[in-house]
């Protein structure tokens, strides 16, 4: 089941990331909503696995927002009717390709750069190096403790880097148009 | 039901550090396993950082042969001959190291010479050193080992490395300075390789060779040909009878097979490498197997041979794991979900079609 979680439905975080930046205004929310949708789909698919998990996964997505705008009552009623059209950029890359080789290598190279300082270089040792912990803590004479911190929050950051790879811009910088793409003229 | 996802996913990030630390007993792991059962939240948020954590691996491609351990300055990595040809975003990947000239046209800072020139000094001392070292230099380690049909045997090579042997397989190994030749005449080996970037680790199966300098990976023979997975660094396929032909990169995540002398390659992730190494644990994961490559699988193992009569019976998809000493339980599972039916003859297991409700006239 959690191998399944992981080929199946993690790997598309990054189609999941940007429909959620696209569809909903408030950027500082979209981690919560994703987790949100993660635990949704697990517990459905513990009781039954869906046909066509990606489907799914963005079936639970859309349903989750028209919840949250519902229950919120602050977006615009057009918002909502926005939100049930919806669809899924068909032409995302498909996990294969996200996954395959030289691809995979050059966005986790990219997502290693984009570590602080101290944090990338403990994670290097420790994932490129092999070095055990205790080794690392040695060559850089900082505390063991100090290294399981760089390490916990380096795989926080490479999953964010990794999988939702807002690529370089802020999410900020787009804000203005997003807002203006949810608010919908009629 | 609302979470507090951030405490929750650093909480995930806190035990995936500490497991990470290692020396963990019984009661760590069950500590870990009540936290995850605790709700799917934690759950969902530690699989996901795991997930991200485990493919991580695979910039040790990236590593190969470097004599430091120091990551490389940020950006460098575009100007990596791997990357070379590799379409899209590189100013995503390093803005830093994009520089405008007067002309206007941008072009990358060169980091590599630098590296080269350094690399080329510290193989300067190796080689003096190599020199007063002569004596030894001429010493090489040998070794053979063979398994039986059905077992399975652990190596400790003189340079570090392990290798695995399968089934009814056969490894000999001469470990010399200057390289490590290991021959794989039949059967399967998982090799975890001892990083020596000096020293080239080299696998010799049929006509080809597989070499590595710190890394993990499966070479084994298959009918038709030869199968190579790496779950670690980088491999490097060549054709032994053919030295003009390139050498095919294998990365983490790679499955190679060889027909006929040509080389087809598939990526994976990394999990389901690891998943063609299982037979390590004693047993084997199939999904959505054809029945004949499963069949296959258990005779590799098992002295009593399943032989599949019918032809029609071989795309029958088998899943799930199973022990690869109980080919009998296999067969069982077989005839109670398939239209199959399972008779003993000399020794051998035979399979034919059932022929159920409607009997044959």
């Amino acid at each position: 089941m959690d191998a399944w979680f992981v080929r199946e439905v993690l790997a598309h975080e990054p189609a999941l990331m940007r429909f959620l930046h696209r569809n909903w205004r408030d950027h500082d929310e979209v981690s919560d909503l994703r987790q949100e949708i993660y635990v949704r789909v697990y517990e459905a698919a513990a009781r039954q696995l869906p046909d066509s998990p990606k489907s799914f996964l963005f079936a639970t997505a859309r349903n989750l927002l028209a919840d949250r705008v519902r229950r919120q009552r602050i977006v615009s009623i057009t918002a909502v009717g926005d939100l049930e059209q919806l669809n899924v950029l068909e032409d995302e890359l498909d996990p294969d390709r996200w996954f395959s080789g030289r691809e995979a290598l050059a966005r986790l190279a990219r997502a290693l750069d984009r570590l602080p300082d101290r944090c990338r270089e403990v994670v290097w040792l420790r994932r490129v190096e092999d070095l055990p912990q205790k080794e690392i803590a040695r060559r850089l004479g900082i505390s063991e403790k100090t290294v399981e911190k760089h390490i916990a929050k380096g795989s926080r950051l490479m999953a964010d880097h990794f999988h939702g790879g807002t690529g370089t811009g802020t999410p900020r910088n787009d804000r203005q148009g997003l807002r203006a793409r949810i608010r919908k003229p009629t | 039901m609302t979470y507090d996802h951030r405490q929750i996913e650093r909480d995930a990030a806190q035990w995936l550090a500490r497991r990470d630390a290692g020396g963990w007993g019984d009661r760590q792991r069950a500590a870990l396993a009540s936290w995850l059962d605790e709700s799917t939240a934690h759950r969902v948020s530690f699989l996901r950082l795991e997930a991200t954590w485990n493919e991580t691996a695979r910039l040790q491609t990236l590593a190969t042969g470097a004599l430091q351990p120091q990551p490389p300055a940020r950006g460098s990595w575009q100007d990596s001959p791997y990357f070379a040809g590799l379409a899209g975003d590189a100013p995503a990947i390093a803005p830093t190291t994009v520089r405008r000239n007067k002309a206007g046209r941008s072009h990358r800072t060169r980091r590599w010479p630098l590296l080269a020139a350094v690399a080329a000094s510290l193989l300067a001392i190796a080689v003096i050193m190599g020199g007063l070292a002569w004596q030894d230099a001429t010493h090489v380690d040998r070794g053979e080992w063979q398994t039986t049909l059905g077992a399975q045997r652990i190596v400790q090579l003189a340079d570090g490395s392990t290798a695995t042997l399968g089934s009814n397989s056969q490894l000999r190994a001469a470990l010399s300075r200057r390289e490590r030749d290991l021959y794989l005449p039949r059967g399967e080996a998982f090799f975890d390789v001892a990083h020596d970037a000096a020293r080239p680790f080299i696998v010799h199966a049929d006509a080809f060779r597989v070499i590595a300098v710190g890394t993990r990976f499966d070479v084994r023979h298959e009918e038709g040909g030869l199968r190579v997975v790496v779950t670690h660094g980088l491999v490097r396929l060549q054709s032994a009878q053919d030295p003009h032909l390139a050498a095919t990169e294998l990365p983490a995540g790679s499955v190679a097979l060889v027909r006929d002398g040509t080389v087809s390659v598939r990526q994976v992730p990394l999990d389901e490498a690891r998943e063609f190494l299982t037979w390590r644990d004693g047993y084997v994961a199939f999904h959505g197997t054809p029945l004949a490559e499963a069949v296959a699988e258990f005779n590799r193992y098992n002295p009593h041979q399943i032989v599949i009569a019918d032809p029609s019976l071989d795309a029958l998809r088998v899943g799930g794991n199973f022990r690869l000493d109980n080919s009998a339980g296999f067969v069982r599972l077989m005839q109670q979900i398939f239209p199959v039916r399972a008779e003993s003859r000399n020794g051998n297991i035979v399979l034919s079609r059932r022929s159920g409700r409607h009997r044959d006239h």
